[in-house]
């Protein structure tokens, strides 16, 4: 917190006389008994930074005068769970669009230290395989991340870093033009759907094991980017990098392309898709349903399910009562399904943790929160995005068990989404949901680290800060996202505020007295008349 | 990359002044608009117009002073109503030096280092050292030896030495630091703070540095001795003041030489420098006003008076209840007494005879509610109370008394307020929530203030730029580039490619008969990119039967009347290295056959796209296609093609996506667009994904009796429809704009050039982003005209176009020609003011002879032989450019 604090007050000095590298260095850099820093090694905790807003002053004119040991002396008295919650505010998608180049690095650098001196514990930076890896397989372009993660390190901020293997629409980011090629004729890497149609923005989790890329494997291609990834920020992982997602799918979420256009409010109108009717998933399917001894179950997929944008009711599949879902075929199919995708999952978290596990920093996966239809029995949106959860059946134990066997955490999106803001026809929970998956995971010692779906959608904050510290509490938040929108005059006051509110607990009127004696002591340990204004 | 932003939030003055007190950090809606800009900060350039500049200039009131006014009759006192003494502050500035020197004391053993200020006032020097070996950049407390009395150590990194007087009674300050250059210290870092302001004055934004040893790396910060080698030339010539070289070392150093430097074989050499610093001092000024009853008019008489320096005016109105709506009261006022605009009264106070003061006597009706003023000082600064006017309550005053105004709509240049003020208000408020504590103690509040200060100027900045974002590189060093420059960019789109672009038509119709076109367009390219273009348009490429390349045969074949394949591809990439876009024309209406069908009907297509007679259209009898109808006109010279057809659909966009590939072009001019469904179009942009498509969508405008309709507003609609089906995806040249700009100019009908809703009547007035303006082309003017733009009015319909939203598109033609400079002028006016598509336009005047109007209220333009000047108002403007019948001013 001083580091923040110094940052700001005497800023300038501070900025430029240290680069804005760890600003511990500024004090502690031969004095080891630097209780507040040392109370955390790897993070100074979010409280300690709110409550810098409020007692910087006197905390640096503390700090001015050299009285140490009265400062050593507090001890923090704030509660566990916020002492934990560390905040990261995700960057802009297209932070870096080609392999050398920062787009709006000035913004991002004056945003940077706005969140610094916010109190905020770090950022996230999505890495995008079609980015790094764009021209041609095994030639990576890390230039670009590489400066960004020294600005972050700079600012004196955290960084989590989301290795993304799959493409984004808005700001355009398509996958690697050398993926993209063999898919020109070879359209069965990607997935498919019952009309032929093919999802562009991922491999499909069919072809992990198969060498469809110039002879590697998917696997092998993710796994080589990860160990570049290793190689090439080593500098920074386990001090500035302290978390890793990898990307596990569409929109790196853990799940079939179901929904073609998922919402920003991440609230859809219809159940989507399966989408199992590319060759390789077919084949897959084919060979488990003769394994099954049903080999006429493994020539597609469902024939009365929906399409896309059709409510459950409008064929037989999803129906609440009686559907095919609950036939011994749904649960055949389902169960397929869903067990492909946890396998996918393992694949990349198993690859993930071998290639990390042995640096200081997390791995997370990340999981949709398919909220439509949660309160249909079917949960039809769940369904087809690969997650077999019903009324009947928790889908979640499976996928939680997976994450647990990798020692990985889960991100779970979508905290900003109340039930109250959902529209009725979708008969959507996102809060129901959230909770069930986080229960599921409390029950594995999964750890859940949690994201807003936008900023800016009604009551998200309210709901966050619900989330943050309900009855779950989480301690990593990720906030999407920075941007014109995040520091536009309708949005950053409020989130300074969510900021300020989050610390509204530690609020104590008794937490200030003692600094006041503090101070007053501090200011009198020094002769000099002048010291006194150091605060200023 | 951090410290590059520091660099730039630090720009050059290296001065940072941290305001100290509260109220002084407040943004000022009454200077928004009217200050001054010198007196502002350095730092508020930085911010464009998101924020508002801080004031520099402060009110408080203090009831528990009652200074009385004097010249008041205040014997009888007790029908003295009201009375009343604002202290205000306000901020002069005191410029001065810094000095540095270097040089060996007189034992010759040891060296000096001194660091002096001229000003007054309390300074310190805050001080560490690195050693020998550090790497980064950390202080190091200096050794003890080292510390002049007086020192504070600051932590252990830092030494605290106050500045002394060098002798009673001299202004100099300085501080001496001796030291031995053998010891293992490689640098003296160091910054200078006034204690009253808490400012910090640094180098470059950072830390000056007095390097010791001489392989030290330079970080830019070095302040030094200049050597040949110009090892710190970069640095010195930040400096405002070098006096003194190497050279001009004082007389006894020339032992300089054998004082090495322990590890280092080059000598340590004196030196001295200094660098000019501004400092703002507050200055403590009152305002009084007192009221009174007239016994013999039964009106009140107020009584106002300060003793602020130089012509002081009161800007005053009245209101009439709790509201504080400005309004004008009725005569009689003071003399010197102007009004302003309608909304209030500007009264010059006049200077007394006995002393310093100024003052005014303003007599008001009884049932006035309040009296609202706010002062304007001769620097064009503008004092307020507390960010809002004075307020001076003269009915039921006793349960107001000291209550000030709450008016939000007061003078025009007061309550002009960015919207973005929203996040400085925001976070105040969370400062005053925070400070809500029971402890108060000032310095807490104060470093509050600067940190969440801190945070807003920085979300700020962070705002503005995303808004407007530009791409930038790692390698670049940010730090020193200009923050004024920022290049606002949006996001690029089909339609308006970034939002700034200026395009170039790049040939006329006569370029294809010297068969090197693309040879000598090439030459040109870095010319036409100096210019200010950013994209051009390049003739149609493919074989045709025409030789200027609109009756094109075989698409895949590039070798035209322009030049070959292999000049095209070379051209391209001239203009691509100069940073220049290249729109291909591509014409896919119609193409022409390659032989006769059975009936002897040309309908068979060869080349790499042998298509049939289905590929075109069904109902153009001439060509007997097998096709489906057409979705559009047809053009009735050459075979009509079915855009219905899957297959030439695919193989369009195949052809598209080779010319992107191979050639490089980076998107399109769309030939005769009026042909085919914009669905289609938009399909075809989808594929090629062009960074800039405009399609060429052209029918006639309406008249009646031979005159030309105002309303013209069915005409833009069919192009707007197009633009429409498109998706958006492609701009369409603004024909409308044209031909209202001929009527206008060639009758003298500049009334024309408002529609009914005093916007502009093309399709710029409608969808500004996709409209591409231009007044001529290779078939309305060059050698076809056609249709040919009002002769020697060229200039004012660049004058339109080049201000106004829409991208603006200039002909070959006029560029080179007797207009080069005056549309160059243009041009860069157009993106100093970063104008864009989408830029907001104010139609001020559109009558007979005369058209004005104002975009992004920075630059104001006319056109026509009548008269017209900008408003004299708070926002001056100056004379950009002016020609015949034009003039454009720019916001200064």
């Amino acid at each position: 917190m001083e580091v923040s604090l110094m940052s700001s007050s005497q800023a300038k000095i501070c900025k430029t006389e240290l680069g804005c590298r760890d600003l511990r260095s500024c004090f502690g850099k031969t004095n080891d008994q630097n209780i507040i820093f040392s109370r955390k090694p790897n993070s100074v905790s979010f409280y300690s930074q709110i409550s810098r807003l409020r007692k910087s002053g006197l905390r640096f004119s503390v700090k001015a005068v050299d009285s140490e040991p009265i400062l050593d002396a507090r001890s923090p008295t704030s509660s566990k769970s916020l002492d934990r919650l560390r905040l990261f505010v995700g960057l802009p998608l297209d932070t870096v669009s080609n392999g050398s180049t920062i787009n709006h690095a000035r913004a991002i650098a004056a945003g940077l230290k706005a969140l610094k001196l916010l109190g905020v514990e770090g950022v996230e930076l999505p890495v995008w395989w079609g980015v790094v890896e764009n021209e041609e397989m095994g030639k990576y372009q890390w230039s670009g991340y590489l400066a960004v993660a020294e600005m972050v390190q700079k600012a004196g901020l955290k960084l989590h870093v989301s290795l993304c293997f799959h493409a984004s629409s808005g700001p355009k980011i398509p996958l690697p033009k050398w993926v993209m090629k063999i898919g020109e004729s070879r359209s069965s890497i990607f997935f498919t759907d019952r009309s032929g149609q093919h999802y562009r923005e991922c491999l499909s989790l069919a072809v992990d094991d198969l060498p469809v890329l110039d002879g590697k494997t998917p696997i092998q291609v993710y796994q080589d980017f990860c160990k570049s990834f290793k190689s090439a920020f080593s500098p920074f992982i386990g001090s500035t990098i302290t978390g890793i997602s990898m990307g596990l799918g569409p929109d790196g979420e853990l799940r079939y392309p179901s929904h073609h256009k998922l919402a920003q409010s991440g609230t859809v109108t219809g159940v989507g898709e399966f989408q199992c009717y590319g060759t390789n998933m077919l084949n897959l399917l084919k060979q488990h349903a003769e394994a099954n001894g049903n080999p006429l179950w493994g020539l597609g997929g469902p024939h009365d399910a929906p399409s896309y944008d059709q409510p459950p009711n409008s064929n037989n599949f999803f129906n609440d009562h009686g559907g095919s879902w609950e036939s011994p075929y749904g649960d055949f199919f389902l169960s397929w399904y869903s067990n492909e995708l946890v396998s996918h999952g393992n694949r990349l978290l198993s690859l993930a943790s071998s290639i990390f596990g042995d640096s200081e920093v997390d791995v997370y996966g990340k999981l949709p929160l398919m909220h439509s239809w949660y309160k249909t029995r079917a949960h039809p949106s769940e369904l087809t995005a690969g997650f077999y959860n019903t009324a009947s059946k928790d889908g979640y134990e499976a996928v939680a068990e997976m994450f647990a066997r990798n020692s990985c955490k889960l991100i779970l999106p979508g905290m900003d989404l109340s039930d109250e803001h959902q529209p009725h026809y979708s008969l959507s929970s996102p809060e129901s949901l959230l909770s069930q998956i986080q229960t599921t995971c409390s029950k594995l010692g999964v750890e859940v680290a949690g994201q807003n779906l936008a900023s800016g959608s009604p009551g998200g904050l309210e709901q966050i800060k619900k989330n943050m510290l309900g009855d779950n509490p989480i301690d990593l938040f990720t906030y999407q996202r920075m941007g014109a929108h995040f520091f536009s005059p309708e949005h950053f006051p409020l989130f300074t505020e969510f900021i300020r509110s989050l610390n509204q607990p530690e609020l104590h009127p008794d937490d200030m007295p003692s600094e006041e004696v503090e101070a007053t002591e501090s200011i009198q340990t020094s002769s000099d008349p002048n010291i006194h204004v150091q605060t200023a | 990359m951090a410290a590059v932003t520091v660099g730039s939030l630090l720009q050059n003055p290296t001065l940072l002044l941290r305001p100290k007190s509260k109220t002084l950090l407040k943004p000022s809606r009454s200077l928004d608009s009217s200050r001054n800009r010198k007196v502002l900060h350095s730092r508020s350039s930085c911010f464009c117009s998101f924020k508002p500049s801080r004031s520099s200039h402060v009110v408080r009131a203090n009831s528990s002073e009652t200074a009385l006014v004097d010249n008041f009759d205040t014997s009888s006192s007790d029908d003295v109503l009201y009375k009343e003494t604002f202290p205000v502050k306000r901020i002069e500035k005191v410029e001065g030096n810094i000095f540095i020197r270097l040089d060996q004391s007189k034992n010759q053993q040891d060296w000096q280092l001194t660091v002096g200020c001229s000003l007054p006032g309390k300074w310190i020097l805050h001080w560490g050292v690195s050693y020998l070996g550090d790497s980064g950049s950390e202080w190091d407390q200096p050794p003890k030896n080292m510390r002049p009395p007086g020192s504070v150590p600051i932590r252990d990194y830092a030494i605290d030495t106050p500045l002394e007087k060098r002798s009673k009674g001299e202004m100099f300050h300085e501080v001496k630091i001796d030291f031995n250059p053998n010891s293992e210290i490689a640098a003296i870092h160091f910054v200078l703070k006034d204690v009253e302001t808490g400012a910090w004055y640094q180098h470059r934004g950072r830390d000056f540095k007095v390097p010791l040893v001489d392989y030290l790396k330079d970080d830019g910060n070095t302040v030094g001795a200049k050597r040949e080698f110009g090892v710190w030339s970069g640095a010195l010539q930040q400096f405002s003041n070098a006096l003194h070289k190497a050279e001009a070392s004082p007389p006894d150093s020339p032992n300089n030489e054998s004082k090495d430097s322990k590890s280092n074989n080059r000598p340590l050499e004196g030196f001295y420098v200094e660098q000019s610093i501004v400092k703002e001092v507050s200055v403590d000024n009152f305002v009084s006003v007192a009221v009174r009853k007239s016994p013999e008019t039964a009106k009140l008489v107020l009584y106002l008076e300060t003793d602020i320096p130089g012509d002081v005016v009161v800007h005053w109105g009245i209101c009439r209840d709790d509201a504080k709506r400005w309004e004008i009261p009725a005569a009689p006022y003071p003399p010197e007494t102007t009004l302003f605009k309608n909304k209030a009264l500007r009264t010059l106070l006049q200077t007394k005879a006995t002393g310093n003061r100024s003052g005014a006597l303003f007599t008001l009706d009884e049932e006035v509610f309040g009296f609202l003023f706010v002062l304007k000082l001769d620097d064009n600064t503008w004092l307020n109370f507390k960010e809002d006017d004075f307020y001076v309550p003269l009915y039921g005053k006793s349960s107001v008394l000291g209550q000030h105004g709450q008016s939000d709509s007061t003078s025009e240049e007061i309550s002009s307020k960015s919207y973005t003020d929203g996040i400085i208000n925001e976070i105040r408020n969370l400062v005053t929530g925070l400070s809500t504590e029971k402890i108060q103690k000032t310095q807490t509040k104060e470093a509050q203030e600067s940190i969440l200060q801190e945070i807003e100027q920085l979300a700020a900045e962070a705002y503005s730029i995303f808004r407007s974002s530009i791409v930038t590189y790692p390698e670049e060093d940010v730090s020193e580039t200009d923050t004024d420059t920022i290049q606002p960019a949006v996001k690029i789109s089909t339609g308006t490619g970034t939002g700034f672009e200026i395009l170039l038509q790049g040939f006329n119709w006569e370029s294809h008969k010297s068969g090197r076109w693309y040879l000598e367009l090439k030459e040109r390219a870095s010319e036409i990119s100096s210019l200010g273009f950013t994209v051009i348009w390049l003739p149609p490429p493919t074989e045709s039967v025409s030789p200027e390349g609109y009756m094109p045969k075989d698409l895949y074949n590039l070798n035209s009347r322009y030049g070959t394949i292999d000049e095209l591809m070379e051209l391209v990439k001239s203009l691509h290295e100069v940073g220049l876009k290249v729109l291909g024309d591509v014409v896919l209406n119609h193409r022409c056959a390659h032989s006769k069908n059975q009936n002897g009907i040309w309908n068979i297509f060869g080349g790499r796209l042998n298509w049939d007679d289905r590929a075109v259209v069904g109902d153009d009898p001439h060509f007997q296609g097998r096709g489906n109808k057409s979705s559009g006109d047809n053009f009735h010279a050459a075979p009509n093609i079915d855009h219905s057809q899957e297959f030439v659909r695919k193989d369009l966009k195949e052809w598209l996506g080779w010319l992107r590939q191979e050639i490089g072009y980076d998107g399109w001019r769309l030939d005769f667009v009026r042909g085919f469904w914009g669905g289609y179009v938009k399909d075809y942009l989808d594929a090629s994904e062009p960074y800039f498509a405009v399609g060429e969508y052209w029918d006639s405008l309406s008249y009646t009796y031979g005159e030309m309709d105002h309303n013209q507003d069915a005409h833009r609609q069919r192009i707007i429809d197009w633009i429409n089906a498109t998706n958006g995806t492609a701009g369409a040249f603004d024909v409308t704009t044209k031909g209202i700009l001929h009527s206008a100019l060639e009758r003298c009908e500049y009334w024309r050039l408002s529609d009914q809703k005093g916007k502009p009547p093309g399709v710029v007035g409608w969808w500004p982003s996709r409209a591409v303006t231009f007044i001529e082309n290779h078939d309305t003017g060059s050698t076809q005209g056609h249709w040919k733009f009002p002769g020697g009015k060229e200039m004012q319909g660049y004058a339109y176009i080049l201000t106004h939203p829409g991208t603006p598109a200039v002909f070959y033609d006029h560029i080179f020609s007797h207009y080069r400079s005056e549309m160059a002028a243009l041009i860069s006016i157009r993106n100093r003011n970063q104008i864009h598509c989408r830029s907001k336009i104010k139609i001020v005047k559109a009558e007979r002879d005369v058209y004005a109007a104002i975009i992004d209220e920075k630059v104001t333009m006319k056109i026509g032989p009548g008269h017209y000047e900008p408003p004299s108002g708070p926002q001056r403007c100056s004379v950009a450019l002016e020609g015949k019948d034009y003039k454009v001013w720019e916001a200064s």
